[in-house]
């Protein structure tokens, strides 16, 4: 069952662990969380929440990066090589190359998110001599992951159809417009013209939206301490990410390898 | 006795291609047909651009024709993915996760195929002694050369024991040595009861191993035959050596025409443009005091009778 999606799956995580840009991407994000002790003295307020504060904002940050610019080649790079011949032609249905792909990513997000948690959690434990501890680290460090794997599935959806550039455009926009749709639909009810409404509404739905995924200031107040906070979350992020990834199936099913 | 389900059936493929500003779409294969029977060796042949490739990517599903079918074991392609664990392809310079070593790539591959551990490991071990990679088996694939990346690609199309073995150019990048180890493998995949189709540009490599030829040329199939047959019973010269030899001019004085005599070194060679003219020639020069040391028929090679159907091709393409 699923082996063909199961091997590729774990291939594409052995691809990704062994690609060194990712390691670049990690040791510059675990500077910057070891930074933040620095940073923190420079600022005003609890210093220790600064810490917080920072942390997960960096590893938001690198880690939409590792998975926006893998995403985008995960299924391009492999037509472009034409390695996708050889799989394709083994007993290996589209769809679960599609999946496999996306999953395989998916893992190597998780264990380097989880990586930098922890990293985060003992600096910031550090920093607070070991006194106290901030948990909800752990809460919003998976809010995040959601988010990258939903990001990971629209890269994956577009590099199915579009080249790695427009892929990255494409995703990365969705990623910026994803953190702000709440507004677009308040702006758009503001503006008195039903087409805007109209438009804010369509995108508020279409897209996804990103903020639902955030626990990075709840954390900080030391009040994301359940981990009940996650699962609206995740059944949001597995039913968009289930849509994504059927249309990408669907599209990458169809496709003529020239 | 029924005859036997063929292994490929390719009835009336067509596919183009959108090229240029206007994506105009051109033809690349029109109402190509053929079939390949059991454990037969068949060569597809065809100038660069001719649609092997395109052929060959739409027989593994992964190009769609315009219009008409490919069944393969008597079942529509693509249908089930279960029809591809009976198949194993190599594709034109085949290209492989660079990150992995052969070894943990042939391992991937039997997974994929569905196969148990030990198996992987015994094929694998078995593969990389057959195909000459003995050696290089936990070498990451980066640091493979061209070569031994052609030999990777015919180890992984190997490795499942398909019943089918479909090669895109197997012998293209390979040192003399290489190719008949090649060649050596697929005279051992037809003794093993195995059915291989493969496209080249070595025509000799074609001659010396298949049954069948398919020749195609602007995706138009041009010949599809054995290979005696194409090559024909047909006899192009017959060369008869005389030495000793009276002097030329007395052989002309016989009746043989002076443009088919040449001298090499105390021979005299006649080039008879028949066989009834060679015996003739031969009547006429022992007549005239000739000995006659050698007397052998020029065939044809399967490389002329390909480069005069290509030509006789082109000609009524232009016409
Ligand atoms: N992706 C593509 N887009 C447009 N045209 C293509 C594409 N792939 C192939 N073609 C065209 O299809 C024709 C056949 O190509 P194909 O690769 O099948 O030839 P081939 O017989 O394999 O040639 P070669 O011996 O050089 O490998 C060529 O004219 C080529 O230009
Ligand atoms: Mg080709």
């Amino acid at each position: 069952m699923l082996t063909g999606m199961l091997s590729v799956a774990a291939n594409t995580f052995r691809e990704t662990i062994r690609n060194k840009i990712l390691y670049a991407i990690l040791a510059f994000a675990l500077f910057v969380i070891g930074m933040t002790t620095f940073l923190a003295n420079l600022s005003f307020g609890d210093l220790a929440r600064v810490v917080v504060d920072l942390g997960l904002a960096s590893i938001h940050l690198f880690g939409v990066v590792m998975a926006v610019f893998i995403g985008i080649t995960l299924v391009s790079q492999e037509i472009d090589r034409k390695t996708v011949y050889i799989i394709l032609s083994k007993p290996v249905p589209r769809w679960e190359f599609v999946l496999g792909k996306a999953l395989g990513l998916c893992a190597t997000l998780g264990l380097i998110t989880f990586f930098m948690a922890v990293v985060l959690y003992l600096v910031h434990a550090g920093y607070r001599y070991g006194q106290t501890t901030e948990p909800g680290i752990f809460v919003a460090a998976a809010g995040i992951y959601m988010e990258l794997v939903l990001l990971t599935c629209l890269a994956s959806f577009f590099s199915t159809f579009t080249t790695p550039v427009l892929s990255a455009i494409f995703t990365l926009s969705m990623f910026l417009i994803g953190h702000i749709t709440r507004e677009l639909l308040f702006f758009g009810g503001k503006s008195g013209s039903p087409a805007a409404a109209w438009l804010g509404k369509a995108i508020y739905y279409l897209l996804p939206n990103l903020e639902i995924f955030n626990f990075k200031n709840v954390a900080v107040y030391g009040l994301a301490r359940s981990a009940s906070l996650l699962l609206l979350p995740l059944a949001y992020m597995l039913s968009y990410c289930a849509a994504v990834l059927l249309l990408a199936c669907v599209i990458f099913s169809r496709k003529d390898f020239k | 006795m029924t005859p036997p389900v063929p292994v490929i059936t390719v009835e009336n493929l067509s596919k183009s291609y959108p090229m240029g500003f206007w994506r105009k779409r051109v033809p690349v294969l029109s109402g190509l047909s053929f079939t390949v029977l059991p454990n037969e060796i068949v060569g597809f042949l065809g100038p660069n651009g001719a649609g092997k490739t395109t052929t060959i990517k739409i027989l593994n599903h992964l190009a769609f024709p315009d219009s008409g079918r490919v069944t393969l074991f008597g079942e529509e392609a693509g249908k089930s993915p279960n029809l591809r664990r009976r198949i194993g392809f190599m594709p034109e310079q085949p290209y492989f996760y660079e990150y992995l070593t052969g070894r943990e790539f042939l391992a991937l591959c039997g997974r994929l195929c569905g196969m148990e551990r030990d198996a992987i490991v015994a094929r694998s071990r078995e593969m990389f002694d057959r195909i000459g990679l003995a050696g290089a088996e936990d070498k990451a694939i980066r640091k493979y050369s061209k070569g031994m990346m052609q030999r990777l690609g015919l180890a992984q199309a190997l490795l499942h024991d398909p019943e089918l073995v479909i090669l895109d150019e197997p012998m293209s990048g390979l040192d003399p040595m290489g190719r008949m180890e090649i060649r050596n493998v697929i005279r051992d995949l037809r003794a093993a009861g195995k059915t291989v189709f493969f496209s080249s540009h070595i025509v000799s490599d074609v001659e010396a191993l298949c049954d069948r030829v398919i020749m195609i040329l602007k995706g138009e199939k041009v010949a599809e035959d054995t290979v005696g047959e194409l090559m024909g019973c047909e006899i192009l010269y017959v060369e008869i050596v005389l030495s000793p030899s009276p002097p030329p001019a007395v052989l002309f004085g016989c009746g043989i025409p002076p443009e088919a005599v040449s001298v090499q070194g105390s021979a005299v060679v006649l080039r008879a443009p028949d066989v009834d003219e060679a015996n003739r020639w031969v009547d006429l020069s022992r007549a005239a005091g000739a000995r006659v040391c050698s007397l052998t028929p020029a065939k044809r090679h399967l490389e002329d009778v390909y480069v005069a159907r290509v030509e006789a091709g082109r000609r009524d393409g232009n016409r």
